[in-house]
């Protein structure tokens, strides 16, 4: 029985990659760190020997891994779109996408994966489960949810797949995202389980038993309240209606919330957004044409990014993002759990009067928030 | 590595403050050439710090405000800016109490020199 690489597998896949980062060796050494609990040499391996190797399948499959490890979906999801790029029939690449898109409520783009995955692995039972689940509440959700849905310009929610309602009970979010992660981890269903145990690597999660997926289902809201600071998951599972109710109802417009900061020239609006870059109040206007929308849509992704590498580098939680165009400058600062603010003045404006006048933008959106709780 | 990169990095990473200074192609994601503090890996930070470029880049584009000048990010223990305008792009990455005045102004400087 072997347990894994050698000593002196590891020196000779070490001097490769020294001698050539693009060395094929780089996949089984990277796979090595990352079983050793080294993520950020793995990370650096996979990152390294991909920019040589664009093209390695297995390498975009390991770097997709590595990123779930690392709490980083979307660009796991990356990953996932990549690989099935360059290999239309990976099982792995589909299941992985299936699951990332169920949960973030995504019916028809994991419906798409999932069904891709089950044509090449048809006896896949994670998979199955995903599908099943994914009927029943499509079956149950019916008409009016998904006109709703469709209404407000994004898909309906969906409660989250069966291997992160596992962890629908736990009161530590990224345990239960963790859990997730594993079970959606391509390579971890690639080999046989009990070759897999042998090495002493995490093997998937079995899908939740139908009971218990069945009750979670039926409840999607009580499991986000079960993890209030979930994250992805919390988004998620937020509707359109319970997001309309985040902005103050008291009868203002919420377009005019920002509008006593308007008095000032470089001040061209700003933006109270949720967390899928829908607009709560305000607006912004930028050479006589409304960009509010274009600017929501843009900010979110942004500030994910923004987010994830601060992580990334250790630098510690995102606080405010300044970002200058040919055309505007903007400010972007997390507001309450999930919310966002936006903040754009016209190019050229003094960075510390944006500052002010961002600070002042947060007091009006608190104000605004404040008056629609009941 | 060219004089003209050499010394603008140089330049920059004797700026007070700041903990690590790097040009990088912002297309590969690859260091171009760095000055790093201790713990940081020149080509994470690259491939890092250039996906950020590219997708605020494109997001802002797409809201029809024109190319991405710079993008500086604030977080509980520090910042970093970003800033280019062609191929590559500068990279600093600064204490929290640094000053910020002064770094952006030998960022701008630095991508004038590497244009």
């Amino acid at each position: 029985m072997r347990n894994g690489p050698g000593t002196a597998d590891l020196q000779r896949w070490s001097e490769e990659v020294a001698r050539d980062p693009g060395s094929p060796s780089f996949l089984p050494l990277a796979e090595a760190y990352r079983r050793m609990g080294k993520t950020q040499a793995a990370l650096r391996l996979c990152l390294r020997g991909l920019e040589r190797c664009p093209g390695s399948v297995d390498g975009h499959l390991l770097l997709a891994r590595i990123y779930l490890e690392l709490g980083e979906r979307e660009r796991a999801a990356d990953e996932w779109a990549i690989t099935a790029r360059l290999d239309p029939d990976n099982f792995d690449a589909h299941r992985g996408l299936g699951f990332f898109h169920l949960e973030r409520g995504e019916y028809a783009s994991a419906g798409r994966h999932l069904e891709r995955a089950a044509l090449v692995r048809p006896g896949d039972p994670a998979v199955q489960e995903a599908l099943a689940v994914l009927r029943r509440h499509l079956a149950r959700s019916g008409a009016a949810s998904q006109t709703a849905a469709t209404a407000n310009g994004s898909e309906a929610p969906v409660p989250p797949p069966p291997e992160a309602r596992n962890g629908a009970g736990s009161s530590a979010p990224a345990a239960a995202a963790g859990r997730a992660e594993t079970a959606a981890q391509p390579g971890a269903t690639t080999q046989p389980p009990a070759a897999a145990a042998e090495r002493g690597e995490e093997v998937a999660q079995p899908p939740a038993p139908p009971a218990a997926a069945e009750s979670v289902e039926t409840a999607p809201q009580a499991a986000a309240a079960a993890q209030p600071a979930a994250g992805a998951a919390t988004k998620a599972e937020r509707s359109p209606a319970e997001a309309a109710k985040v902005p103050g109802a008291g009868g203002r417009d919420p377009a005019r919330v920002f509008e006593p900061l308007s008095r000032e020239a470089p001040f061209l609006g700003a933006l109270l957004l949720d967390g899928r870059g829908l607009i709560l109040a305000g607006s912004v206007r930028a050479g006589g044409t409304t960009r509010s929308e274009a600017l929501g849509a843009a900010v979110g992704p942004a500030a994910e990014e923004a987010a994830r590498t601060a992580a990334l580098l250790s630098i510690g939680r995102w606080r405010g993002i300044l970002i200058e165009t040919d055309r505007a400058l903007l400010h972007v600062s997390p507001l309450e759990e999930d919310l966002l603010l936006l903040v754009a003045t016209e190019c050229g404006t003094p960075v510390g009067w944006v500052l002010r006048t961002a600070e002042r933008a947060a007091e009006l959106a608190r104000r605004f928030l404040a008056e629609g709780v009941v | 590595m060219s004089d003209t990169v050499a010394s603008t990095l140089d330049r920059l990473s004797h700026v007070p403050g700041v903990r690590s200074a790097m040009i990088v192609d912002a297309e590969a994601g690859v260091p171009v050439a760095s000055e790093l503090g201790t713990g940081a890996s020149a080509t994470a930070v690259a491939a890092l710090t250039a996906s950020l470029f590219r997708r605020t880049d494109e997001a802002v584009r797409q809201a029809a405000l024109g190319g991405l000048g710079s993008f500086q990010l604030e977080t509980e223990d520090g910042h970093l800016v970003v800033a280019g305008r062609r191929e590559l792009i500068v990279v600093v990455v600064a204490d929290r109490d640094a000053q910020l005045g002064l770094i952006r102004l030998e960022v701008d400087r630095a991508v004038e020199a590497l244009q």
